[in-house]
């Protein structure tokens, strides 16, 4: 086995993972340095998510390693996986996901809350974030009274205000416009250089790998350095749809 | 055969549910037939026998009401989107709810039945002996088309009770009169309309902008609904209407294209100013004929002395106090729990009581006024050792009957309320809320509801049973 570099935070080896029997992924190794933000991308069906829900602890991969600095991830017990996802890690869904009953600010401030930190601390960082996001109006709102894209920056911003050491964002500008994924991707980006943040970012958009250091691309499961689709050719079949003018 | 095939392939859960349904109707025909059996035995009384008949729909209204809530948290016949695809719709799958209710409940009255006819010895074998066993009436020849009349009752009020609460129609006519609209006018109209439509795949272009007015007529309606607040007409709309939304089957999938829609935070419950005043009504009414009614009139089977027309009245007012009271109740814990600088624990269990307090007050509320009633009951018996005291087996089922129907749809309604929030709770866990953090935040839930809604009961109970006693 070869032994990692030092500088990564995260490191994963010959993951393999099946959903249910359907393969997602087969054998990807995949390093993440310290403080770099890296974009998995590839298409749909993948195994992008598959690989940030086994790098973050969520799934425990059938077979292969995860180590999270120097230590094994895929051996923790449920409880030590659920603290460091907790206390280290940081989650943004490719939905806004929040608690419905919860206003835009409690919801940002929940990890810090979760993690122990006091009511008025935990409120400080998250409208600081909400601030940053461009939220600071929304932020006594709930969630039904923001526009989608509106939540989504809170979820950004709920991830943001725990600093986490690594933040895995899985598809975070899906739902939003371009003007819109621009700003957040701007922001999730400056703040993790300016944090310190790690990132794990997958997108299947290449707009969205531009910013990265450095993009993995997963096809089927599996990690390839180029992607060869077959391209639908031109012709055939459009003159066959064509209207006949 | 489609409905047998539904049935066949649920889960165990629901099968368990639906298996209670049938134990609950076979208890309520039973009832019933032992009713039957009293009116044969008792010919020369038959006041008697028509009042031990008026005392079951006690427990046949718990029985419709924990029968209607399985059908209605039923996954299996919730409108998907792959049946509806194919074209069996809301209106079918009601059909279906109906019909699996029906099978439920029927096969629960023929073991009754059969049982009925086994304890009286029927199939040429020596009754049981003793004095419960005169109720079922051995030797008499039970007339079939009678208690097949009695038994047919359960399954049919179940059935048809499903099915109303189910059927696909946007808003009730009483609604729609009430908003001043036609009863016929829009009757597919509405916002449950719009979302049923929307559910069934099945969106019509031409109809989106009738449907647009509709709904906005219907928001309209809502708000003036709230405006009145705690007025009667509200309070009693609310109890009487089944097509709450927190009632319908809000996760149903693709029901909303907004995840959020569903989670608009509505009013508080205003139930809380009629729910006290007709508790205190109700209690007022039960001291007082207690005190001056002759120990005459209707008396509870198997004895319950001195109990009048009046202080009947009283419970009934003080049981409908309580379910009007109940969603405003669960609703003020709520806020209580998240009062004063809350943490994350307080904060989730507190907010979220608070959202739930529609679905779970009001399961709640009814739960408590039957607690009540029992502790009234065991009161009134114990203080009165003696004369006629001694409680029947009979007054014994029919009181596990509703105690268990009633802690039961609690429980289901609770279930479903969890189960409504699974998305959310997945999101949290993602985030690494701890499981245990989750797990004692519905505690607290469960314990801020028992710290005020024991005591509440216990107090409502000694009242009512203060002027009995006496």
């Amino acid at each position: 086995m070869v032994a990692q570099p030092d500088s990564d935070v995260l490191w994963a080896r010959a993951l393999t993972h099946a959903h249910n029997g359907s393969p997602a992924l087969r054998g990807v190794s995949i390093g993440v340095r310290e403080g770099e933000i890296l974009a998995v991308s590839g298409p749909r069906g993948s195994g992008k998510t598959t690989l940030l829900r086994c790098l973050s602890g969520q799934f425990r991969p059938q077979e292969g390693e995860v180590w999270f600095n120097s230590t094994p991830v895929h051996t923790m017990a449920p409880l030590i996986r659920e603290r460091l996802r907790r206390d280290r890690f940081g989650w943004i869904d490719p939905e806004p996901v929040l608690v419905p009953e919860l206003t835009a600010w409690e919801n940002a401030a929940l990890p810090l809350m979760l993690r122990g930190a006091g009511r008025r601390a935990a409120k400080k960082a998250a409208l600081e974030w909400l601030e940053r996001l461009d939220i600071g109006a929304g932020a006594r709102k709930r969630p039904h009274a923001l526009l989608h894209s509106e939540r989504q920056r809170v979820v950004v911003a709920r991830a943001l205000a725990g600093t986490p050491t690594v933040l895995f964002a899985d598809e975070p500008t899906a739902p939003l416009h371009r003007a819109e994924r621009a700003h957040v991707l701007r922001t999730l980006a400056t703040a993790a250089r300016s944090h310190g943040i790690t990132v794990v970012l997958a997108t299947h958009d290449a707009d969205t790998a531009e910013l990265a250091d450095r993009t993995v691309t997963l096809l089927d499961g599996r990690q390839v350095n180029t992607i060869h689709l077959p391209h639908a050719s031109e012709a055939e079949g459009r003159t066959a749809c064509s209207l006949s003018v | 055969m489609l409905a047998l095939r539904l049935a066949r392939g649920a889960l165990p859960t629901v099968q368990l549910r639906r298996l209670l349904v049938t134990a609950a109707s076979g208890g309520t025909g039973f009832l019933l037939l032992c009713v039957l059996g009293h009116a044969l035995t008792h010919p020369e009384a038959p006041a008697q026998s028509a009042l031990r008949l008026a005392w079951c729909a006690v427990p046949l209204a718990a029985t419709v009401y924990f029968a209607v809530t399985v059908a209605r948290t039923d996954p299996g016949t919730r409108p998907r989107p792959g049946l509806s695809a194919i074209g069996l719709g809301p209106g079918r799958l009601m059909a279906v709810s109906a019909l699996t209710t029906a099978l439920c409940s029927v096969l629960g009255s023929l073991l009754a039945l059969v049982l009925f006819l086994y304890l009286r010895g029927e199939p040429a074998r020596a009754p049981f002996e003793g004095d419960a066993a005169r109720s079922l009436a051995p030797g008499v020849p039970l007339p079939l088309p009678a208690a097949l009349t009695l038994l047919s009752l359960v399954p049919a009020s179940m059935s048809l009770a499903v099915a109303l609460t189910l059927r696909p129609v946007g808003q009730g006519r009483w609604r729609a009169l009430a908003a001043g609209r036609g009863p016929l006018g829009t009757r597919r109209a509405g916002a449950g309309g719009k979302r049923r439509a929307d559910t069934a795949g099945t969106a019509v272009p031409g109809r989106g902008r009738r449907t647009e007015a509709a709904r906005h007529a219907s928001r309209r309606h809502a708000r003036t609904g709230a405006r009145r607040g705690g007025n009667g007409s509200h309070a009693l709309s609310t109890v009487l209407d089944s097509r709450d939304p927190a009632f319908a089957p809000a996760d149903a999938p693709g029901a909303d294209q907004d995840p959020y829609a569903s989670g608009t935070p509505r009013n508080a419950p205003g139930g809380l100013p009629w729910g006290v005043a007709v508790l205190a009504l109700g209690l007022m009414v039960e001291a007082y004929a207690s005190r001056s009614d002759s120990p005459s009139g209707l008396v509870v089977p198997g004895g319950f002395a001195n109990g009048s027309a009046g202080v009947l009245a009283g419970w009934l007012l003080t049981a409908l106090g309580l379910v009007l009271a109940g969603p405003a109740l669960t609703h003020l814990c709520g806020w209580l729990l998240q009062a004063v600088q809350p943490g994350a624990l307080r904060l989730l269990a507190g907010r979220v009581l608070q959202e739930e307090a529609r679905r779970i007050g009001r399961p709640l509320g009814v739960l408590c006024a039957v607690a009540s009633g029992a502790f009234t009951l065991g009161t009134v018996y114990s203080g009165t050792s003696g004369t006629r005291s001694s409680v029947g087996p009979f007054t014994v089922l029919g009181g596990l009957l509703v105690i268990g129907c009633t802690a039961l749809t609690l429980a289901i309604v609770a279930t479903e309320a969890r189960d409504s929030r699974a998305h959310t709770t997945a999101a949290l866990v993602r985030i690494g809320a701890p499981a245990t953090m989750l797990r004692s935040a519905a505690l607290l839930r469960a314990g801020a509801l028992l710290a005020l809604f024991g005591p509440l009961t216990l107090a409502v109970a000694a009242l009512a049973a203060a002027p009995l006693a006496g």
